[in-house]
């Protein structure tokens, strides 16, 4: 490789890490020369591109491969320019044309998020108010309701918890889905609630604890019971809903 | 009768931590037609301008909000003891704009756009509640669809997704050019 040229002036010379990655360096050469995004020189500016990553003295692949998929993909492009064609290409065949439009899009929403930035910077000078008393809800409490996402989150902190206590136990009794449902029921009859966590991590086995949790996503599902946080980061708890009806043959415990 | 519906509201409005929409406005107020509130509202809003006061009154995330304005930052800062609020990264606003302007949208679109690994960045934006599962595409893989939420649109102070700066603003500020340059942190 030819002897790389030196930087122009001090402003170029940027770390390859204040790029977002491969699009953002292009199209930052790209603009730096004035160069009409519709007919890049793809030779003048591959050896451009090369010469900011030859600046590196180490790539880390674990970061930086993106760049060097965007270097063969440009010098790809460049071979497919380089071979002989017997008529010259009509526009959509030129071989630089899925870039562009690719480069085309990218700076469209990097100028978008630079207004969104302007947007949060008004934004995060504004201030609203984050509490209020507690407010007595009729029915049900007036509490974070949660996700789906945040249910199984929880149920896999779980899991991890347990794969250390590494049982060894024989075949554990078989419970169907019914009884479980019904155990659940009971439980939120008598206590009103329950605590997610600490009612699966009470569950004697896993093929327990996972009935358990696919009896509250049925509960859920059915309206009969409503998973709430308290507060951002606090446990889970599930309770009855007694507006709701339960879901049929669950209602009351044979 | 103007004036206590617009007191009426402004109490409303000043009690909730979220923004307050019409619709839940009329659940309350299930006497008043939602042209009367929204003349209502008006009234109070152009009051807070007028009269030059400490708090504003936003319309964001389909709903209304009391906020303080932005020229108070530093005494509301004083008083919360608060340094600065933290902002997003530029890989995250990067993300969150192709999110929101090319929704529903999966992660290998999300990634053809920007050219680089996505998912550590979409993972963050979903505990941040800025973005949310909305489905799967029915595409080889089912691969997960995103959608910006309403936290997002309050977080930037959007009413709704019409209120995203528009291709044309989108291009304008490209030909008024280097912006993304003269932005560029130096090393």
């Amino acid at each position: 490789m030819e002897p790389l040229p030196a930087p122009e002036t001090d402003c170029y010379q940027i770390r390859l890490e204040v790029f977002e990655g491969p699009m953002d360096l292009l199209l930052f050469l790209i603009r730096k020369k004035k160069i009409d995004i519709t007919d890049i020189p793809i030779s003048a500016i591959t050896h451009e591109y090369l010469s900011y990553l030859g600046r590196k003295e180490q790539i880390n692949l674990d970061r930086e491969a993106e760049f060097l998929l965007m270097a063969a993909l440009l010098i790809s492009i460049k071979s497919q320019l380089l071979l002989p064609r017997e008529q010259p290409p009509a526009d959509e065949e030129d071989p630089r044309r899925p870039l562009v439009d690719r480069l085309l899009e990218y700076e469209r929403m990097k100028s978008a998020s630079l207004l969104l930035r302007e947007k949060e910077e008004a934004q995060l000078q504004t201030w609203r108010r984050t509490s209020l008393p507690p407010i007595d809800v009729a029915d049900e409490p007036g509490l974070i309701e949660i996700s789906l996402f945040d249910l199984a989150e929880s149920f896999f902190l779980l899991l991890k918890r347990r794969e250390s206590e590494n049982f060894q136990y024989l075949k554990a009794k078989e419970v169907s889905l019914d009884e479980k449902m019904r155990d659940i029921i009971r439980e939120l009859e008598e206590r009103h609630y329950l605590d997610f966590l600490e009612f699966l991590a009470r569950q004697e086995s896993l093929e327990e604890a996972l009935i358990a949790f696919f009896c509250l996503l049925e509960l859920i599902k059915a309206g009969a019971v409503i998973a709430v946080q308290e507060r951002l980061f606090h446990t889970i708890k599930v309770w009855m809903r007694r507006s709701r009806p339960l879901p049929e043959n669950h209602g009351q415990p044979a | 009768m103007d004036s206590p519906l617009k007191d009426i509201l402004e109490a409303l409005i000043f009690i909730s931590i979220e923004p307050l929409s019409v619709d839940r406005i009329k659940e309350v107020l299930s006497d008043r037609t939602e042209e009367e509130i929204r003349r209502a509202i008006e009234d109070l809003s152009a009051e807070y301008t007028r009269e030059g006061r400490g708090l504003r009154l936003q319309q964001v995330g389909g709903g209304f909000v009391l906020a303080t304005r932005p020229e108070h930052d530093s005494w509301v800062r004083r008083l919360l003891q608060i340094e600065r609020k933290t902002k997003l990264s530029h890989a995250a606003v990067e993300t969150l704009s192709v999110i929101a302007y090319h929704q529903p949208v999966t992660q290998p679109e999300i990634q053809a756009i920007r050219g680089v690994d996505s998912s550590y960045t979409i993972k963050t934006l979903l505990e941040k509640k800025l973005v949310k599962i909305s489905g799967r595409k029915k595409a080889p893989g089912l691969p997960l669809l995103y959608r910006t939420t309403d936290r997002f649109l309050t977080y930037f102070g959007l009413n709704d997704l019409g209120e995203l700066p528009s291709v044309e603003e989108v291009a304008k500020m490209l030909e008024e050019g280097d912006v993304p340059e003269e932005k560029r942190p130096l090393p």
